[in-house]
């Protein structure tokens, strides 16, 4: 490649869009610098912070931006994959510092996991923008090799080596159906950019089949019915801080790019998304019912929520809901999930980094005693997971099952929100425990005083309950 | 004599089909990558098939190089994902003596 082509490619506006992207990068070599000099180690969580903050500069710039579409139309940018960047800053920054003093035997491990950290970052960010299976497979990838790795990060630990185990094996097979998928999307229209597709080309049945086999990959990765049998485990076995991440993260990214890949779908599969959207949510909550693990527990209740989100994909498929909002929904409702499911996750890693044994509901029972903030902020958690007015879950629920209705799917609708119903069961269930029950004799979880992760619990806190009475403003900057 | 283009399609879904098989029936962690790198290769020439096909289309004026370019990615990417895999399988034997995903069973309900 020689320079001038260097400067048709390299072009500002290129550099502008894909900035967010390119600080992340610049901050993960800078880490590594850090790693190797003697005498740096110090520098490490200001490099770390730095480089978030320079990428959430960006990402705000892109949200109040034009729309730019660059690399030959392969990537974009513009307000919505601004606010994706955003949520992907918002959700690695609470899993970095809910991670803070989590590791032990691995603590002198901490500048690899931050850099797999921001690697997974990315990569998220990589996904969102792209409009090209191309990119987006090496936005995947980018997110998905290091979240292997982190999952198996305590390798001292045998549910840790498991969870990375199994999160690889699956993870990879995911990763062989899209490409295949892209092969015969490939085949049918001769591109992988999704803007050069043309209609004709999209109706062969070797494009469909393509597009069901990247469909599929991607329901790996959001977590939905059939592919969500992995959820458990994984998010049981991995530590703690990195399963906040992947709760959040990963879910998010997943669908940045499932929205506009939707049109290579035909709307005849939006009933067929439908039903695996309310089978998701009927298995979610069944699953998590029966739960006694709380990682497991909140795994089974992260499946039944993406199945929601899912709805309002389907709603966008059936060509009944503009794509603008089912995008603004999707984009909210994960807005309200990073903070509700970060915050939850990251108290469940604050209570675990003391004792080290998994948390169950049995450990939570007598929490207001111990710890009146954690209980008080959870117990806000599980109310926004369950959709009660005034929380950003309610609203997040109450955009996507509009969209639904928009699309005259009123029955999937009344069977989503049937199924967030019995979702309270089991999310009142924690409050009763940590409220009305008598601790056993022995407990230990939540004793010790951890100011970090008081401070993340009253900042997510804060983020639920503005997103649940404060819509006005996002929407206003989302339009 | 030219290999038609469709039976390079055929055969890489008859590999797809036997990787996706072992995936699914086998449990040694290394045949199961083993499965998962046949699948990947199926995929890229599934690529270099259509990136074919494309070329020797009527009225087509250039090559179409995203395929081959895609499968060149695809190469990189099984090689990162077979070194973290391995890497993985080795942290699992050390632990527990064991590459059999029956016996790994640590995480259940």
């Amino acid at each position: 490649m020689n320079v001038e082509m260097m400067k048709q490619v390299l072009t500002a506006e290129a550099l502008s869009a894909a900035a967010p992207f390119l600080a992340l990068t610049v901050g993960i070599l800078l880490l590594l610098v850090v790693e190797i000099l003697p005498g740096t180690a110090t520098l490490r969580p200001l490099v770390f912070l730095g480089t978030l903050a320079a990428a959430f500069g960006y990402a705000w710039q892109q949200a109040n931006g034009p729309e730019l579409r660059v690399f030959a139309e392969t990537y974009v940018a513009n307000s919505t994959t601004g606010w994706w960047a955003i949520l992907f800053v918002i959700a690695t920054l609470v899993a970095w510092l809910f991670a803070r003093k989590f590791y032990r035997e691995e603590a002198r491990f901490e500048g690899e996991h931050d850099v797999l950290l921001l690697s997974a970052a990315a990569g998220m960010v990589l996904m969102a923008g792209s409009r090209d299976l191309l990119v987006f497979f090496v936005g995947l990838e980018l997110l998905s090799v290091p979240l292997y790795t982190l999952s198996g990060f305590q390798r001292a630990k045998r549910t840790s080596i498991e969870a990375g185990l199994k999160y690889f094996v699956l993870g990879a097979f995911a990763a062989a159906m899209f490409l295949f998928g892209a092969a015969l999307v490939y085949a049918g229209t001769g591109t992988l950019t999704l803007s050069s597709m043309d209609a004709a080309d999209l109706s062969k049945s070797i494009t469909i089949a393509g597009g069901a086999l990247i469909a599929a990959s991607l329901f790996f990765k959001i977590s939905v019915f059939p592919f969500h049998l992995w959820v458990p485990d994984v998010y049981q076995g991995a530590p703690a801080p990195v399963t906040t991440f992947m709760a959040t993260g990963t879910k998010a990214a997943a669908f940045a790019f499932l929205l506009p890949m939707a049109v290579l779908l035909p709307s005849d599969a939006a009933v067929l998304l439908a039903a695996i959207a309310v089978a998701t949510m009927a298995l979610g909550n069944l699953g998590a019912l029966v739960q006694t693990d709380l990682k497991r527990l909140l795994a089974y209740s992260g499946i039944s929520h993406a199945g929601t989100m899912l709805l309002a994909v389907a709603a966008q498929v059936s060509g009944g809901a503009s794509a603008a909002s089912v995008s603004n929904a999707i984009l909210y409702y994960m807005a309200a999930y990073v903070f509700t499911a970060g915050g939850a996750f990251g108290l469940v890693t604050a209570m675990e980094s003391r004792t080290g044994a998994p948390v169950t509901i049995e450990s939570l029972k007598g929490l207001a005693q111990r710890q009146p903030l954690w209980a008080a902020t959870f117990a806000l958690f599980a109310l926004s997971l369950g959709g009660i007015p005034a929380t950003g879950g309610f609203l997040g629920k109450y955009l996507v099952f509009s969209t639904a209705v928009q699309a005259d799917m009123i029955g999937w609708a009344i069977a989503g929100v049937l199924m967030s119903v019995v979702a309270l069961g089991y999310y009142l269930r924690l409050i009763v425990a940590m409220y009305m029950q008598e601790p056993a004799k022995d407990a230990t979880h939540g004793e010790g005083s951890r100011p970090w992760a008081n401070a993340m619990a009253v900042v997510c806190a804060v983020g639920v309950l503005v997103l649940g009475v404060l819509p006005g403003w996002f929407m206003e900057h989302m339009k | 004599m030219t290999v038609p283009v469709e039976h390079l399609f055929i055969l890489s879904a008859i590999l797809f089909a036997i990787g996706t098989a072992g995936f699914f029936l086998r449990r040694n962690v290394i045949i199961v990558l083993m499965s998962i790198e046949l699948m990947l290769n199926a995929a890229n020439l599934a690529f270099l098939a259509a990136s074919r096909m494309h070329t020797l289309e009527a009225g087509a004026t250039e090559a179409s190089l995203q395929g081959p370019l895609f499968a060149i990615f695809v190469i990189v990417v099984a090689a990162v994902e077979a070194a973290v895999g391995l890497a993985l399988v080795i942290a699992l034997y050390r632990n527990q003596q064991t590459v059999d995903l029956e016996q790994v069973t640590a995480l259940k309900n």
